[in-house]
């Protein structure tokens, strides 16, 4: 925590040298915007090498929970200098509008991943189980076939094709494969309600003998609720980095483009 | 119904090559033919505990019969030949068969960038081909051995073991490290006598025990009562009358990872009441109980079943606070605990005369009463204080010193800790990010590099090894012979035997029988990287941790 708040000093600190600097550099009628311009690219140049720090696990550059720090601390220092370097919100003519918003846009999307990395874990430890993303399918295929055969027991054991019928009319379709992406992406209850309302309104028509494979239904079928949560909420967290990682690779490149156009252009 | 003869202790022997003319042998054998065997009850007989428990082995020159800083469970008797420990130096690790563990240099561990291979457990097979390794003529096992004896008697100090020297009981029974390294110095038969044979021969012969008891008095007592904290203050003649009058018990099974595999699925009441009781609580105390190896659970009643208290292990003692009580005066002191067996664990017993007059007395002089509060407190936890500690003691997961341990609310669960293990590890990570949960944190199937480490029980090249510089486990590639005998025995389930491939890819099979080389594999701790384990180094949220599950009790992770 300490190291936190080091780190949030220096990054304080250093954008205001740098705003000092280009106050100094207008008395003078020098360059301000070079200096903002050149901070702001060592900035982004220092934030994208993280991205080069995680293919290098065996070389003692720091711990990447240090890196990470630094990477989120860099990412809201380099927003504050391309204000200062824009000197307002937005720029003017379409090339430079492009590279703002590529700008925001990293910069949102690792704002908006940043959130999502301090939301999901917790909620996914409280889900209860635990699944590895890459098994997923494998478990929600386990539990289907689970389910079916619970379902055929019951049909074989009790004679009756209710709880069959139902399944084949409203539960398979939840048992086929992730179910609620979206409501779960945003920690709603509806798989729960969905999953309790579609056995509530079954129980009326089986006998007790019923009952106890509906109640092995409704065990598997929250169950797998909880496994599509863990579906949603790490694609989610794999999947932001394919929006964050393509746009900040523009950024850069379109920084050395910018960095070419104004030494040939402006200066 | 199903039906099914109960088992018995015998129903697996040590050796199945043991006849009962070999039996006849042996017991002609001087050692052996000294034991009173009447004294020996029907069902543990002297015959059957040689067919059983024992085995003979024969080694060529040069082969090397133990290596110190192994862990065996077998004491060894020769019955024809010489054979020389080596004193002093030790030999050295490549020697013994084992890994010379360099940290890379920068450019070495850069060059794994562009050197890694995209097919998993590639190896170079040219560099098996110098291994110190050759078949033992009767069991048909990989022995190492040394290749220059000449040398080796040149540059250390040795002794010769003539027939009828037992070595090796020491190690045996306090599941200790070997000591020192004994090898063949001419062609050698040697009685090979497990833990369970020795601990019989122990108990109902006098003059095994005798020996044996005499030995541990004379090398290994006084050195453990003086490295303790408790007889640090007393001369050699003091420390001497209580090594005297310590007594040794050894409780629980010494291959207690067997029985923990098999009540991986009872309720956790059940599986105390299996526990072997050291002391019981309401017992007037009669010795401080001090524990030489393995653990030891503390618990008291509670509702109708068990709270752990703490648990004790290798140096920790019990007993101190009621015998001081007692011997102030206070009236009907009792135990206020249960202490029972966690597998297995070995007791020295101290009497509670004998502390009176070397530890009490020496505590009134000083005036000391520091002892008191740590042992206070243990009674104040509630049921939720003391949950981890409970779940980790249930689980055996107290045995781990490196324990990788992920705190799931921090851990987004990207897998750039297996990435980087993957990394580092020939293509293919040493652990796996799944395992057993509690609360916020899940313990993973990683190596815990243990303190009590099953898994170096057996291992017939000693290829799996305790570093003795920095205590962890690790495996010589080189050495192992893919038996299974640490993936079997480790009962966390966290060594994998991986296929390897040679330099293009290829499948490696035995021309014998055209059956993949297999390799034990498991986490190292990237011994040799210079980042430490890489998976805690590539965390960008800290979950990753590797810790003493005693940390764990004392919040030390709880905060970092």
């Amino acid at each position: 925590m300490i190291r936190l708040w080091i780190y949030i000093l220096l990054a304080v600190l250093f954008f205001v040298f740098i705003g000092f600097w280009t106050r100094q550099a207008e008395k003078f009628l020098a360059e301000p915007i070079l200096i903002s311009g050149w901070a702001l690219f060592a900035s982004v140049a220092f934030l994208a090498l993280f991205s080069v720090r995680k293919r290098l696990p065996f070389l003692s550059l720091a711990p990447a929970s240090r890196w990470f720090m630094l990477h989120t601390i860099g990412g809201f220092l380099a927003l504050s200098l391309f204000w200062l370097h824009m000197g307002s919100l937005w720029p003017k003519g379409l090339g430079d509008e492009i590279m703002a918003g590529l700008f925001y846009g990293v910069t949102v999307s690792g704002i908006i991943g940043l959130f999502l990395e301090k939301l999901y874990p917790h909620y996914l430890t409280r889900s209860g189980v635990e699944c590895i993303y890459e098994r997923i399918p494998n478990e929600i295929a386990e539990i289907r076939s689970m389910a079916e055969d619970v379902v055929l027991e019951c049909a074989r054991e009790t004679g009756s094709d209710t709880l069959g019928q139902h399944y084949l009319e409203t539960l398979h379709w939840f048992f086929q494969r992730p179910r609620f992406f979206v409501n779960h992406a945003f920690i709603g209850q509806s798989a729960q309600h969905w999953v309790r309302h579609q056995c509530q309104i079954l129980e009326r028509y089986l006998d007790e003998k019923e009952r106890g494979y509906l109640k092995q239904i409704f065990a598997l079928a929250d169950y797998k609720r909880k496994v599509d949560f863990h579906y949603t909420a790490q694609s989610i967290l794999k999947g932001w980095l394919l929006i964050h990682l393509p746009i900040s690779i523009g950024v850069v490149a379109l920084t050395f483009w910018h960095i070419v156009i104004v030494h040939v252009y402006y200066i | 119904m199903a039906t099914l003869s109960r088992l018995k202790r015998w129903d697996t022997p040590f050796s199945p090559d043991m006849t009962d003319e070999e039996v006849q042998r042996l017991l002609e054998v001087k050692e052996i033919a000294e034991i009173d065997r009447d004294k020996f009850p029907v069902s543990t007989p002297l015959e059957g505990i040689l067919k059983n428990d024992a085995r003979t082995v024969r080694y060529e020159a040069g082969d090397i019969v133990i290596r110190e800083g192994d862990y065996g469970n077998s004491a060894f008797l020769i019955l024809s030949g010489d054979l020389r420990v080596v004193l002093s130096p030790g030999l050295p690790d490549e020697m013994l068969g084992r890994k010379k563990i360099r940290k890379k240099s920068f450019f070495e561990a850069l060059s794994q960038l562009w050197k890694k291979s995209i097919i998993p457990e590639v190896r170079d097979t040219e560099r098996y081909k110098d291994r110190s390794l050759r078949k033992t003529s009767d069991s048909g096992v990989a022995q190492v051995f040394l290749q220059d004896v000449p040398a080796v008697l040149d540059s250390n100090k040795t002794a010769v073991l003539h027939p009828g020297a037992l070595f090796g009981e020491l190690a045996a029974l306090g599941r200790l490290p070997r000591t020192s390294s004994v090898f063949a110095e001419t062609a050698a038969t040697v009685l090979e006598i497990r833990w369970q044979g020795l601990r019989e021969l122990r108990k109902f012969d006098e003059g095994w025990r005798s020996a044996i008891d005499k030995r541990y008095r004379e090398n290994a007592l006084n050195a453990y009562l003086s490295a303790t904290e408790l007889f640090s203050h007393l001369d050699d003649t003091k420390l001497q009358a209580v090594a005297d009058s310590a007594l040794f018990e050894t409780h629980g099974k010494f291959d207690w990872h067997v029985t923990y595999n098999q009540m991986k699925d009872m309720d956790n009441a059940s599986v105390i009441k299996e526990e072997p009781v050291i002391a019981r609580e309401g017992d007037y105390p009669d010795g401080l109980l001090m524990i030489r190896a393995g653990f030891a659970r503390v618990s008291v009643q509670k509702g109708n079943g068990r709270q752990t208290l703490t648990y004790l292990k290798a140096g920790d003692y019990y007993g101190d606070d009621e015998l001081y009580r007692a011997w102030k005066g206070e009236n009907n002191v009792t135990l206020k605990v249960t202490i029972t067996a966690l597998g297995y664990v070995d007791v020295l017993r101290v009497p509670s005369f004998s502390i009176e007059e070397h530890l009490f007395a020496h505590w009134e002089d000083k005036n000391k009463t520091d002892f008191e509060p740590s042992k206070a407190n243990l009674f104040d936890q509630t049921l939720a204080d003391g949950a981890l500690r409970e779940w980790a003691v249930q689980e055996r997961f107290i045995n781990g010193t490196q324990t990788m341990m992920i705190d799931l609310d921090r851990c987004v669960r990207c897998d750039d800790c297996v990435r980087a293990c993957s990394d580092t590890h020939q293509g293919n990570p040493r652990f796996i990010r799944h395992g057993k949960t509690f609360d916020h944190w899940m313990v993973a199937n990683a190596c815990m590099h243990c303190a009590d480490p099953v898994c170096m029980i057996g291992c017939p090249t000693g290829a799996i090894h305790r570093d003795l510089s920095g205590g962890m486990v690790i495996i010589n590639d080189d050495t192992c012979i893919g038996c299974e005998t640490c993936a079997n025995s480790c009962p966390y389930s966290n060594i994998r035997m991986a296929e390897i491939r040679d330099v293009d890819g290829r499948p490696v099979v035995d021309p014998e029988n055209q059956k993949p080389i297999i390799k034990a594999t498991k986490c190292d701790l990237c011994a040799g990287q210079r980042t430490g384990p890489a998976c805690v180094f590539a965390c960008p949220q800290a979950a990753v941790k590797r810790v003493d599950f005693r940390e764990a009790f004392s919040g030390a992770f709880e905060e970092s």
